[in-house]
């Protein structure tokens, strides 16, 4: 566990002094926050910044993955990662330092989005609310950032990862609920929509915040994020060993 | 106990056998691997390091099997690989203190600073390693790998790229771990430093090694003297027997002889009798290059890439 956390202290430091890091991963969540979230005409609901804001959050987290599954597709190509395998460190600590590095960062992120919106108006300030947002966030985070992660040991080349990112980035977020309800989407995106792993962040947060505690859903994040954490670990064995 | 004990180590890649029945005996010593590119060096250090499994074989790191054991490997051994890698965004001593971390030295940060110290870089440490010149980060290299004191050390190429005050300031640290005990197994290109600071070497040749001795012994096993002769003429006689008429470039012949100084001067007899204007002579000690052409022999890359052979191999060796 110790070397998890120095494995994640290395890519927190490298990650604070790359300035454009920080800012860049903001811009496109806070851009849909302010100019869909606030200027959208939309009829089925009083308050679409309450709607969209747990769309944006989770976009926010989809974003820190995706970017981040590339890190330790880097380690290897740079030579990091023979370094670190030839050390007395259990090796999956490698990668459970990256997954718990991206996670955390999209939680970094995703408070900064959190602060933006409440400071325009959505309703986000009760700390038990805050709380669960947190874990959903937290769970959502760990699934993909696993996932991705796993696709990077999986793929080649660094070209081949950014190409796999942009085909599966806005697909995943369009066919999520995250900009509308699945009363208002057409009959097949809400089929599309009711299977997406993003609806089931963004739905359990919205259940969050009329109150309910959305006991399934976040069981099946938390299942969701255990296979896909195993089958990492698999595949980071085999590419490894 | 021995420092690394090799005994018929092997690895096949698909049909390529990439180390062939590698058997060795290291203590306390710098040992350099020689070899032509695609010989495999790399992949031997890579089995040694416990980062890809013999196909056949094993090998016993202080007493400890890599097949059976690669963790106490680990933690008896460091490895520096060929590609430097060093964080650019980190300092010198963030570099080295995350490594003492994670080998759980009890104190990570004054062990940092003593290995940072040794390795000359204590006024540099808290800069950052992007404004580091290529010797400044392989001596940080260098750091990370000592700092939690190794029984021994594997280094892949250690000074390629670097200048030549770079080169040598590596290799007397190395030197200098060897004398305190440390056991270095080293691959090198450079003949000549491997000839300088190699207490032994292993010439390796499609996998397998095909000399292993003291630089000195193999030059004198596997080469005799050279004598370069520049004459003006043609020669129409014969050589006496027991020297060896290697090739002519240009106006300067080259014979091989046990004792090139008597052949040097029985030569240019011969050739001034033949009528030839004999303009000088010159005798050369053998060097590990010589011995390295005289074993390998010069690679021609003649046979066509095999990509994805080239593809799948790399994908096994990381």
């Amino acid at each position: 566990m110790r070397e998890t956390l120095y494995y994640m202290e290395r890519d927190f430091r490298r990650w604070s002094r790359g300035k454009i890091n920080v800012i860049s991963a903001l811009i496109l969540p806070a851009a849909w926050l302010i100019f869909v979230g606030l200027a959208l005409p939309i009829r089925f609901t009083d308050n679409y910044l309450d709607f969209i804001t747990p769309g944006i959050l989770v976009l926010t987290m989809l974003g820190a993955s995706l970017q981040g599954g590339a890190l330790l597709m880097f380690d290897k190509i740079l030579g990091f990662l023979q370094k670190f395998l030839a050390m007395p460190a259990p090796r999956e600590s490698i990668l459970f330092g990256k997954i718990l590095f991206i996670t955390l960062r999209g939680m970094i992120q995703t408070t900064i989005i959190l602060v933006m919106a409440i400071i325009l108006g959505a309703q986000f300030l009760d700390p038990l609310l805050l709380v669960q947002t947190y874990l959903v966030l937290f769970i959502f985070g760990l699934l993909l950032s696993s996932f991705m992660t796993t696709v990077a040991l999986s793929l080649e080349d660094h070209d081949s990862y950014a190409a796999f990112n942009s085909m599966i980035a806005m697909p995943l977020f369009f066919t999520s609920s995250a900009l509308m309800p699945y009363d208002q989407m057409p009959g097949w995106l809400a089929t599309i929509a009711h299977l997406n792993p993003v609806s089931y962040a963004i739905d359990a947060i919205r259940a969050l915040q009329e109150g309910i505690f959305p006991a399934f859903t976040i069981a099946g994040l938390l299942i969701g994020a255990a296979i896909v954490l195993s089958i990492s670990v698999y595949v980071f064995r085999r590419a490894t060993i | 106990m021995t420092a690394i004990e090799i005994s018929g180590l092997t690895k096949q890649f698909g049909t390529l056998i990439a180390v062939s029945e590698m058997s060795l005996s290291i203590d306390r010593e710098i040992f350099g691997l020689l070899g032509p590119n695609g010989s495999g060096k790399t992949t031997t250090v890579k089995m040694l390091t416990t980062l890809i499994t013999p196909t056949a074989g094993d090998a016993w790191i202080c007493g400890h099997s890599i097949l059976s054991n690669p963790k106490q490997v680990r933690e008896q051994i460091s490895y520096v690989p060929q590609d430097m890698a060093v964080d650019p965004k980190l300092t010198g001593r963030e570099n080295v203190i995350f490594y003492a971390k994670l080998y759980g030295i009890p104190r990570p940060h004054e062990t940092a600073d003593e290995a940072l110290a040794m390795l000359e870089l204590a006024d540099r440490a808290d800069d950052l390693t992007r404004t580091y010149s290529g010797g400044m980060r392989r001596r940080l290299e260098l750091a990370q790998a000592l700092v939690h004191d190794p029984e021994v050390l594997f280094l892949d190429e250690p000074t390629i790229g670097l200048d030549v005050g770079g080169r040598r300031r590596i290799w007397d640290h190395i030197i200098s771990l060897k004398n305190k005990g440390m056991t270095v197994f080293v691959t090198t290109h450079y003949m000549d430093e491997a000839d300088h600071a190699c207490d032994r070497v292993g010439i390796i040749d499609r996998g397998t090694v095909v000399a292993s001795d003291r630089p000195a012994q193999l030059k004198a096993d596997v080469c005799r003297d050279i004598v370069a002769i520049r004459a003006d003429g043609a020669f129409t006689g014969t050589f006496p027997d027991d020297i060896t008429y290697l090739g002519q470039s240009g106006d300067e012949l080259r014979f091989e002889a046990v004792n090139g100084e008597e052949a040097g001067i029985a030569l240019s007899r011969l050739m001034a009798e033949y009528g030839m204007q004999v303009r000088s002579v010159s005798i050369r000690q053998p060097t590990l290059d010589d011995v390295f052409l005289a074993l390998v022999g010069e690679q021609d890359e003649s046979t066509a890439f095999d990509f994805q052979r080239f593809r799948t191999m790399l994908r096994r060796r990381i």
